[in-house]
């Protein structure tokens, strides 16, 4: 296909405002699914991402469109990961494209995720096609909608187009739209190829499929091919497009998006951004290449030890297809035998615990999630710390500087009070407040990553009765008085809960810590005390109170096989118990503090 | 009435009336349990029902064939008759039960002691008992107030006690005993207070007193996982404190975690001299024949256990079948294990001497890390002679027990 009628396009959307539907309805129009699978994706199950809204991994999809002045296109719908955690991931994906359109919701309106995805395909210079969906809900408030769009996006509101993907309404002039306002590719000029990877998935007997936008040249089977940040090189096995299925084809060209397979054993090999080039005649790289770090790390433990291989296996198989997800092995004195896992952000985390418990059915715990901090130390070296075990003694740290956000919050106006307060409980600093409409605002705020972790999403939910939604970009570090608190059982540290607090919320929340432990550790033969302090210093104090007596009561010849096997299953039940400063406390109750 | 003969089982341990352990060619201490209650009290797991019919006749009858079975290998020094309520026993019953043990020569043994309900003593019963040689009776008490006894379902009132205490004496009973309870639900410690000073002052030979215990299978025990009620540990072991002090100022030595008895003559014997020989058996591992429903016995380290259902029990003897339907035999170190594991209950603890003697290992050796375990946390102490726990162990007996205990591989 020529380049002029080849046209690359994502689609951004807040979750549920009809994303998915409208895909499938683009597929069917443009013949690329037929009747009865358009039926089949409509009432497909709702899965993991579907449910949270965030597909990380969907096919670029290739349709065959024919415009009403009667050329043909190839239009390639690529996914994007519906969440700012893989914003490096989303960017990546928009770069692959000349436009996008821009899905907002008729009767909801702009969304938090909606400004923080707009910003992200603006910053790729994309043709963005506004699409106000579901009009034909009876609180469509397509005028409301198209104001947002102008004050908040700044994006023209004559240029949005009415639709109802799930009616079928306004389906052909987005499609006219896309041939119409979104450029085609345009060669870089390079001398060779320049193909884009930007995302892959494992296949058991392919290896490391790639997806790919070719920028420049072209890319055959045979052809040996190089990825220019790594420096290895391959000889191409399998060139092809997905229609949604894959198929094989014999070549990709200038413009064109698909896949390829090389025999890469790992997806470890292959980088998010990086650029395949001809071995023999390289080409420069694609600009905007970063190493993907992690962000945030928590440590995922079974909850039966007895599980720990299976958890290995487990971790490695999540990663074939999630490469932004690292892990390694790491012991606690309180938990056993686990891994130190990074995550891109709060999401992930999430969707990758969900996993292993859903998909894999593991039973694992995991310990308060730490931001990587970056501690300057005293002798001028910088060292980056996501572990609290980790971070160097506070004489030789001259300060730590911790990561922070740009989030994104939009609420009824009635609520204004409540999330500026949430912010500041947060340690966030608002930084202005628009108001979207009569009946909503957004605030725009600078937070601490580590202070968004728990529970903020969450907050903003309860707080505003689920009509408030946030979203976040990730925006650099700033210098904070960070401490480490450390738990305490009679004087020893308790790994599993030390954690990196900012000074001011070190007291309460040692506090909180102390009184949660001291409900769930079993009183002992002796007072046990559960201390919460920082570089030595105590700043909670709770006691566990002493058993008095665990027995006054008789026995005799009859009782004796019945109280032995009592007394036998409790020795047997302590053996299990994690014994911390002389203090026997059951997994149980690590696992019961960590949950809360 | 032939007494069936009997291969030489081999000697079994017992206990001599100064507790120390010794091993004789047959069997010295014998339990019965008389498997009668008028009425099933709200604590009380051990298994009782309520008299119907002809079972008492039956039950009589089975246990003369269950005695005859073992009378071969059983000599006396102790017997105990537990139960249910063994006054229960209707007097032609009972005589009919001891003239039988008389012709098995079973009778004459230096303590016999035959529970009694407040409620069934009878002057002609407390005849019977004594014209037969039993010298011991144990007073099922357990409180001194009508409310709590009422809130416990006992049978019996308080006027009923003391009646029933004069009666005893009267027979010529030197040797009484009065069951107590305490943390009873809804017992204050001035209700204790009460009880414990009204039943000192009948000045008993012997007291046993003890801590609810809420056994499954219980009303008490559903009452308070319904929450009808709390356990409070602070006031149980308040009522404790007020035990021990009240009994010692009356005059009595603890000589075991629930246990108490009265001493006369020199002043170091390594028990008061109305100490219950019987129970000391059960916690030097010393071997013992229990007969009757639900009964345990525990032979040459062979413990059985009979039919806990009166008609079963019966119907298998009358067939000339054991009604044994429990049997469990430790390896030794296991066996040990729990000797070490409840002799420590009594205040005297272990004498190593003793130990060795019933089960051939070194409690020093075997145990030297639980001992250490136990005298680091002020929960034990080790003489040159014994191991035993602190003032402060006995009141962590359980945990004590836990540590010492050897459990058997799995089978």
């Amino acid at each position: 296909m020529d380049v002029a009628h080849i046209r690359n396009f994502s689609i951004i959307a807040h979750i549920d405002h009809g994303k998915t539907t409208l895909s499938d309805r683009l597929l069917h129009r443009t013949g690329t699914i037929s009747d009865r699978e358009m039926q089949e994706q409509l009432l497909d199950s709702m899965d993991l991402e579907r449910e949270r809204g965030i597909t990380i991994k969907a096919h670029p999809v290739t349709m065959h469109y024919r415009a009403k002045h009667g050329e043909t296109y190839e239009l390639n719908l690529i996914d994007t990961p519906g969440h700012v955690d893989f914003s490096y991931e989303v960017s990546r994906s928009l770069s692959a494209c000349e436009g996008a359109l821009l899905v907002v919701d008729a009767a909801q309106g702009v969304e938090a995720q909606t400004v923080a995805n707009v910003h992200l395909a603006m910053r790729q210079n994309l043709t963005i096609i506004p699409v106000i969906n579901k009009i034909d809900l009876p609180h469509a408030n397509v005028d409301l909608v198209k104001t947002q769009l102008e004050d908040i996006l700044a994006i023209p509101a004559d240029t949005a187009i009415l639709a109802s993907a799930k009616e079928g309404i306004g389906i052909d002039e987005i499609l006219e739209a896309i041939v119409h306002r979104i450029p085609p590719p345009k060669p870089t000029g390079a001398p060779s190829l320049q193909a884009l990877c930007f995302d892959s998935y494992f296949d058991t007997y392919k290896g490391v499929v790639t997806h790919v936008r070719v920028f420049n040249g072209e890319v055959r089977p045979g052809m040996l091919v190089k990825l220019l940040h790594t420096g290895k090189t391959y000889e191409v096995k399998e060139v092809g497009s997905f229609n949604p299925k894959p198929y094989v084809r014999d070549r990709l060209e200038v413009g064109e998006t698909g896949y390829l397979t090389a025999n890469i054993k790992s997806p470890k090999e292959v980088k998010m951004g990086d650029t395949f080039t001809d071995a023999k005649h390289p080409s420069p790289a694609l600009p905007g290449f970063q190493e993907v770090h992690p962000m945030v790390f928590s440590g995922l433990y079974p909850i039966n030890t007895a599980d720990y291989e299976h958890l290995k296996a487990n971790l490695a198989k999540l990663q074939l297809n999630d490469p932004a997800f690292v892990y390694t092995p790491e012991s606690s004195v309180a938990l056993g035998f686990g891994f130190r896992c990074g995550f891109l952000g709060l999401l992930h985390l999430e969707i990758v615990q969900e996993r292993l418990r859903r998909h894999y059915g593991m039973d694992i715990i995991a310990t308060y999630p730490s931001v990587v901090y970056r501690v300057k130390l005293t002798d001028g070296t910088i060292k980056e710390v996501d572990n609290p075990a980790y971070l160097p003694e506070p004489t030789s740290i001259d300060h730590i500087e911790e990561p922070i956000v740009k989030a994104y919050i939009i609420c009824p106006n009635e609520y204004i009070g409540d999330m500026m307060a949430l912010i500041s409980e947060k340690r966030g600093v608002l930084d202005h407040t628009e108001t979207l409409d009569t009946r909503r605002v957004m605030l725009t705020a600078t937070l601490p990553l580590n202070e968004i972790l728990i529970d903020f999403h969450d907050r903003i939910k309860s707080l505003t009765h689920g009509y408030g939604s946030m979203d976040y970009e990730h925006a650099g570090y700033q210098v904070s008085d960070m401490v480490k608190l450390e738990m305490l059982v009679n004087g020893e540290p308790v790994d599993a809960f030390s954690c990196i607090v900012h000074r001011d919320k070190a007291e309460a929340r040692g506090r909180a810590l102390a009184a949660k432990l001291k409900e769930v550790i079993p009183r002992q033969q002796f007072a046990v005390a559960i201390q919460a302090a920082i570089g030595g210093k105590i700043i909670a104090r709770e006691t566990v109170s002493a058993f008095r007596k665990d027995v006054t009561a008789k026995c005799y010849g009859g009782d004796i096989t019945r109280k032995r096997k009592l007394l036998e299953k409790q020795k047997e039940g302590k053996k299990r118990m994690k014994s911390i400063g002389s203090v026997d406390i059951p997994q149980e109750a690590f696992i019961e503090v960590l949950k809360a | 009435m032939a007494v069936r003969p009997c291969e030489s089982p081999g000697p079994a341990p017992a206990t001599r009336p100064d507790g120390s352990v010794t091993w004789e060619p047959q069997v010295r201490h014998l339990y019965v349990h008389v498997p009668f209650c008028a009425h099933k009290c709200e604590y009380c797991a051990f298994y009782s029902e309520v008299p119907r019919g002809d079972l008492m006749e039956r039950y009589v009858k089975a246990l003369g064939r269950e005695l005859e079975r073992v009378a071969a290998d059983l000599r006396p020094r102790t017997i105990f008759f537990g139960g249910g309520t063994p006054s229960l026993l209707p007097l032609r019953l009972w005589e009919r039960l001891l003239r039988q043990m008389d012709r098995l020569h079973l009778l004459g043994a230096a303590e016999f002691t035959i529970e009694c309900n407040p409620a069934t003593v009878s002057a002609d019963k407390a005849r019977l008992f004594r014209d037969f040689g039993v010298n011991r009776v144990s007073l099922g008490v357990q409180s001194l107030d009508e409310a709590l006894l009422e809130r416990l379902g006992r049978i019996h009132s308080r006027r009923q006690v003391f009646e029933s205490w004069e009666t005893l004496r009267a027979a010529g009973f030197e040797h009484l005993n009065l069951d107590l309870m305490f943390a009873i639900p809804g017992q204050t410690l001035a209700v204790w207070r009460a009880t414990l000073r009204e039943a000192l002052a009948l000045g008993s030979e012997h007291l046993s007193t003890y801590e609810v215990i809420y056994e499954e299978d219980t009303p008490l025990f559903a009452q308070l996982r319904a929450g009808r009620f709390e356990v409070d540990e602070d006031l149980a072991c308040a009522m404790y404190d007020e035990l021990l002090e009240a009994a010692a100022a009356a005059g009595y030595r603890q000589y075991e975690v629930a246990n108490f008895a009265r001493h006369d003559g020199p002043s170091e014997t390594p028990l008061p001299t109305h100490a219950c020989r019987h129970n000391v058996n059960y916690w030097r591992g010393g071997s013992f024949y229990g007969l009757g429903p639900s009964a345990t016995s525990y032979v040459r380290g062979v413990r059985t256990r009979n039919a806990a259902n009166t008609l079963r029990y019966c119907a298998a003897l009358e067939t000339g079948r054991r009604a044994v339907e429990f049997r469990e035999a430790l390896p030794p170190l296991a066996r040990a294990g729990e000797a070490a594991a409840f002799g420590v209950r009594m205040v005297r603890g272990w004498p190593f001497a003793d130990f060795t003697r019933l089960t051939g290992f070194d409690l020093r050796r075997e145990w030297a890390e639980d001992l250490a375990w136990l005298v680091a946390r002020g929960l034990g102490e080790i003489s040159p002679e014994a191991f035993r726990l602190t003032r402060r162990g006995l009141r962590f007996a359980d945990l004590a027990a836990e540590r010492l205990l050897r459990p058997a591989p799995p089978d």
